[in-house]
């Protein structure tokens, strides 16, 4: 029974990571009818900051955290002017092929400045963690679910109760008409790109203490974050979240009781099966909302 | 001044000409009809009037304005709202946000567009049980009603409205154009796009007819009413 409630938790951890980066893949999704192949370079780069600022400069960790946000800022302004706005009247073909240019070239200067080598960075939280009962708790991981499920919560109340919020839905649902009644839409995509990559950012922020940093450590989570939305429902918000902690579920579960080496599989065995059986995803009636 | 006027526009969908050269104008405070078969051009008319397109050559003016150009974020600022073919209405939205969203071309506290969105349902109070439900569970008549609520709500000098009455039940398109009459009465200038030519043409107080992207005819709504040919262009074998 604790095993048990020790891999929820687990689970629901890294489930919470890769819901966050779903999140941020569905919205762009929505408001540009792009797949980003470069989502997974989000929390990379928030990783990346975190490391340079924290292990490089000898920064103090709020101030490293607050300069990865910052920057991740910049950073998803700079993606949405360099890679999506020059494409953004072109189909969605060209607009994919520059958000896959775009990751390996944000990979590669990486490489080239900073090297190839990994990074181990601390837990952002300086204690060991404690025991309930016989169900031992790490610090970082009650870090991510706490943090991921507050940014639900507060995402759930902008876009449903700001006026904002509501011009950035009405946006992604009639861009054209978005415009028509005088909604600044290229402020509306901008912004989306921000808040996506902040999304992603903070996932890296958060996953790179339990995961080691590297260049490619945002492949596997963007591949596990496409799942994730296939999963609950491709472009669908609930099913992002949903589906994101559902696959963490399955992997933790999977890789304790099945096999270790062959965790990063399950994900894809679950994708295939939805794909054959519910291609829709859980919340794939909703598909007539979009009509 | 006329509060728009249309110089002699031509539109064309990459080489396909839409509109030949069109020349028409509006007055403040009239209800004008622009009617003609399906694919006369009627919409393009429009889409070019709220700045969705550029004419490749020609001119529209507004309330003394060049405004073909501008793109149409800037002009739905400039007070010209554009009701759309095809109603338009955001389907993952309530009717209120719908509505609410209509004044996105100017500065409006919360209170004060709840109040317009308050107005909007004492104009139309057939959709005012349904100002929390999603749009997508609407039926026709009710989004026809947000959409011209919609449009409303960016309180407009002109507004534009693109077959109202499409689809409509015949009870429904009675209260669709009574609301036409009252938002005329209300001091709003309507430029009308109609196939339902009759209909039309008993609230209009001008209209002209569009064939294939040239003007064939114009003149009071009366006399076109009346006329030959009007009869001979909507009941003749055209296709509707
Ligand atoms: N998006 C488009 N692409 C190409 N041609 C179009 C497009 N929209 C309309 N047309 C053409 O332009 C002409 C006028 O269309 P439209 O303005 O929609 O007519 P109406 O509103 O009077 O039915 C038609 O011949 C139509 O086929
Ligand atoms: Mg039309």
């Amino acid at each position: 029974m604790d095993i048990i409630l020790q891999l929820t938790f687990a689970g629901i951890g890294v489930g919470s990571i890769y819901a966050l980066v779903a999140l941020g893949l569905v919205l762009i999704y929505r408001a540009t009818n792009v797949v980003n192949f470069a989502q997974g370079d989000f929390p990379m780069m928030g990783a990346f900051i975190l490391v340079v600022c924290l292990l490089s400069a000898g920064l103090p960790y709020w101030l490293s955290i607050l300069l990865s946000l910052a920057g991740m800022v910049v950073f998803g302004a700079a993606f949405n002017l360099g890679v999506y706005y020059p494409l953004r009247n072109r189909s969605y073909l060209p607009v994919l092929i520059s958000t896959l240019g775009a990751s390996i070239l944000v990979q590669n200067i990486i490489l080239a400045f900073y090297g190839p080598q990994p990074a181990n960075l601390p837990a952002l939280l300086p204690f060991r963690g404690f025991q309930i009962g016989s169900v031992f708790l790490d610090p970082q991981y009650i870090v991510i679910i706490g943090v991921s499920a507050l940014l639900v919560v507060l995402q759930y109340l902008f876009f449903e109760k700001t006026l904002l919020g509501k011009k950035l839905q009405a946006t992604s649902q009639d861009k054209e008409m978005a415009g028509l009644l005088g909604i600044p839409v290229k402020r509306m995509i901008m912004l989306t790109f921000v808040y996506s990559a902040l999304l992603g950012g903070i996932a890296g922020i958060l996953v790179a203490p339990i995961i080691y940093f590297s260049i490619t450590m945002g492949n596997a989570i963007a591949l596990k974050a496409f799942a994730a939305t296939i999963i609950g429902g491709f472009g669908d918000i609930r099913g992002a979240i949903i589906g994101g902690i559902g696959l963490g579920l399955i992997e933790t579960f999977g890789a304790a009781y099945i096999s270790v080496p062959y965790k990063d599989g399950f994900a894809f065995v679950v994708l295939f099966a939805f794909l054959m059986l519910l291609p829709q995803g859980i919340f794939g009636e909703k598909i007539a909302e979009k009509a | 001044m006329p509060l728009l006027e249309l110089r002699n526009v031509r539109v064309s969908y990459g080489r396909v000409e839409a509109l030949s050269g069109i020349s028409l104008m509006v007055e403040e405070g009239e209800i004008v009809a622009l009617l003609g078969a399906n694919g006369a051009g009627k919409s393009t008319t429009l889409r070019t009037i709220s700045g969705m397109m550029a004419p490749t050559s020609g001119e529209v003016v507004f309330a003394g304005q060049r405004i073909s150009g501008l793109g149409p974020e800037k002009i739905v600022r400039l007070g010209l709202s554009h009701v759309a073919e095809g109603r338009r209405i955001f389907p993952g939205l309530t009717v209120r946000d719908n509505i609410m969203l209509g004044a996105s071309n100017r500065r409006a506290t919360r209170r004060e567009l709840n109040a317009d969105v308050e107005e909007m349902f004492a104009l139309f109070p057939d959709i005012r049980p349904f100002a929390d439900t999603l749009c997508w569970k609407l039926s026709g008549g009710q989004l026809q009603m947000a959409a011209v609520a919609r449009g409303l709500t960016a309180r407009p000098k002109l507004l534009l409205l693109d077959e109202p009455s499409l689809g409509l039940a015949p009870l429904i398109i009675q209260k669709v154009f009574e609301v036409i009459r009252e938002i005329q009465r209300r001091g709003t200038t309507v430029l009308l796009v109609e196939q339902n030519a009759n209909m039309a043409l008993s609230v209009a107080d001008r209209g002209y007819v569009l064939e294939t992207g040239l003007l064939k005819l114009s003149g009071k709504a009366s006399d076109l009413a009346a006329s030959d040919e009007i009869r001979a262009a909507y009941l003749g074998g055209r296709a509707a």
